[in-house]
């Protein structure tokens, strides 16, 4: 039983960890190994990152702009953001770089975490001069005055201000370059993701004991809404990919019960059926056809379980996925009736970001200048 | 950058049969540094390298490396003093996965006795989970962990190249010899590699000496060229120095400045 009153995402994690702190939140595949975070040391990790952030003047009306793949540092660094009241501005580093370079000279930070020297570089080319700017890997980064995670992490926690953040205060944002290079903006508020959060956990059933892997796309309103709202209020562990080359892998030894992908995830899960599929027309095709088609027949439902279906979820990593969802846009008519027909109902959650057009000035850093969509 | 030579030869000479492969070579390589040999083919470059980790033994002339002159040495002695290398054909175990392949280049840092990693027993269970752990951080500063599992035969040519630089650095070498890295790579795989070989460098401090033929590769990656023709030395500089020197361009480049 979780206590009912937190209304903001770092109320929650407060929550959980009073209430199972002990507990695996996250996991982070590194050196071939699955590392474990607890939610206590999750919390503590998110406090000195706050902490830090609180020193270097990161206040409510200040936005932390994080450029990382998913990884968990990136989520934490969004925490200890909104812990201090501010927002976390998720940006994808796999978005064109030309395109994204652009965003972030416009949104000129004062605050920014990058995954690694690539990220780094976008930065240094867009001229920016941020009060603090933290990386997660070190590779190939020379500047010795800047700091790494782990530097602020490993920092005790000094005592903070209790949760600063807001329910309806803006939690995440989202920035793109529209057509005519118009800056492009979409804000979530606390509230909004957790009721996003809230209706999903409901309606889907996750409990704690679901396990989920976080998707390529991390830096979206989709994710926020339906992944890192929910994580949070039920509990679940949140696995991280080594690295997206390595999530295909990742996800067969995982064998995650809650998938939320985008049509590219299964679009790309499709492509991959597909391959170790008979060439259409083959007799073993017409036989593997048979063997997948709704019917009652006794041997029919035997062969393709056994021999189709369960085969091919294991090297999907969806052997165990109990609740495969996809936001965004609808699957390819195709790829969802082979899912169905393999038994993995793939069920659309809507996902509608609204975005706003906004002045450059103060796109990222007035609390609230922002009305959350 | 260092200034005191990790490697230096003085002399080294090599017959075949009474046929001279190498005559009378002498360079040295700062610790440090990228060095490049480059020449035709038959210009005795991999003879060279041979002799640099003990495969061939030089009939003249001396090896330093780290401050210790020998005249005679063994691979296996080389590779304990920290030299390891990569050939010119692909030379892993290719029925063996990635992980086993980078595995076996820490068969030189293991300190428990052959009995007690038969029976798993003393020091071998730690440590076998060390070098685990040794072999994964290498592959993962390759950027080969979506393979590590995969058997080496299945792998692309480049990708095999890749696992081969991998189990050279598993040994921690001091000195890195790399035979034709690039041989047989498109432009893209090159790339990938050269920027590899600058981490190795730059990041974990390994002295390399390659050989390669790729003029722009080479003028890209070195620190120092040292051109080779028919056994002889015939330039050693930096990669504006060789571009400039007139043997070199006579001999090799075939154009003049």
């Amino acid at each position: 039983m979780t206590d009912p009153t937190p209304s903001t995402l770092p109320a929650w994690l407060q929550a959980q960890k009073r209430l199972r702190g002990a507990e695996v939140a996250l996991r982070h595949k590194r050196l071939g190994v699955w590392q474990v975070l607890t939610l206590t040391q999750v919390h503590s990790q998110v406090l000195a990152v706050a902490g830090a952030l609180q020193r270097a003047g990161f206040g409510a009306a200040s936005s932390l702009v994080i450029v990382s793949r998913p990884r968990p540092e990136a989520l934490l660094g969004a925490l200890a953001a909104q812990w201090l009241g501010g927002v976390a501005v998720l940006l994808d580093p796999l978005d064109e770089a030309s395109a994204q370079q652009e965003v972030v000279r416009r949104l000129a930070p004062d605050f920014l975490f990058v995954e690694g020297l690539s990220e780094l570089t976008l930065a240094t080319a867009a001229g920016l001069t941020p009060g603090l700017l933290f990386y997660a890997d070190g590779r190939g980064i020379a500047d010795p005055s800047l700091p790494s995670w782990a530097q602020l992490a490993a920092q005790a926690a000094e005592p903070l201000q209790p949760v600063q953040a807001r329910p309806q205060g803006s939690a995440f944002g989202f920035h793109r370059l529209a057509a005519g290079g118009v800056l492009e903006s979409q804000h979530l508020s606390h509230a909004q993701v957790l009721e996003a959060g809230r209706l999903l956990v409901a309606t889907e059933c996750l409990v704690a004991e679901d396990e989920a892997l976080a998707a390529r796309a991390f830096a979206t309103s989709g994710q926020a809404r339906y992944l890192l709202g929910p994580w949070l209020l039920a509990g679940f562990r949140l696995n991280f990919p080594e690295t997206l080359a390595t999530r295909d892998n990742d996800r067969r030894e995982l064998g995650p019960t809650f998938v939320l992908g985008t049509r590219h995830t299964y679009g790309r899960l499709h492509e991959a059926l597909d391959q170790r599929l008979p060439v259409p027309g083959s007799l073993s095709r017409h036989l593997v056809d048979w063997a997948l088609a709704p019917g009652n027949g006794l041997w029919q439902r035997t062969l393709g379980q056994w021999l189709i279906r369960k085969p091919l979820r294991d090297a999907l990593g969806l052997s165990r996925a109990r609740v495969p969802l996809l936001v965004g846009a609808p699957l390819d008519p195709a790829a969802q009736a082979l899912f169905v027909r393999l038994g993995v109902e793939v069920r659309a959650w809507p996902d509608a970001p609204r975005w706003q057009s906004t002045q450059d000035a103060g796109a990222v850093a007035p609390h609230g200048a922002l009305q959350p969509v | 950058m260092a200034s005191h030579p990790l490697l230096e030869l003085q002399g080294i000479s090599l017959s075949f049969k009474g046929v001279k492969a190498i005559n009378d070579i002498g360079f040295s390589v700062r610790e440090g540094d990228i060095c490049a040999l480059i020449g035709p083919n038959g210009a005795g470059k991999s003879s060279l390298l041979n002799i640099i980790n003990g495969v061939y033994q030089a009939q003249q002339g001396v090896i330093r490396f780290a401050g210790t002159e020998r005249t005679r040495m063994r691979p296996n002695e080389a590779a304990r003093q920290g030299i390891a290398r990569t050939f010119q054909n692909i030379a892993l175990f290719k029925g063996m996965t990635v992980l086993d392949n980078v595995l076996t280049g820490r068969n030189l840092k293991r300190r428990s006795s052959w009995l007690e990693q038969a029976l798993r027993t003393g020091r071998a269970p730690a440590e076998d989970n060390r070098q685990r752990e040794s072999a994964e951080r290498v592959i993962e500063f390759l950027r080969i962990q979506p393979w590590r599992h995969e058997v080496v035969a299945s792998l692309p040519y480049g990708l095999q190249k890749r696992v081969e630089l991998a189990r050279a650095l598993a040994s921690e070498p001091r000195l890195l010899l790399l035979d034709e890295p690039m041989a047989g790579m498109n432009a893209r795989e090159k790339q990938e590699l050269s920027s590899f070989i600058v981490d190795i460098n730059r990041d974990l401090g390994t002295t390399v000496v390659l050989i390669e033929h790729d003029i722009g590769v080479v003028m890209g990656l070195a620190d120092q060229v040292v051109v080779l023709d028919y056994g002889r030395k015939i330039g050693d500089g930096t990669p504006a120095q060789v571009r400039r020197n007139p043997d070199v361009i006579a001999a090799y480049l075939g154009t003049h400045p």
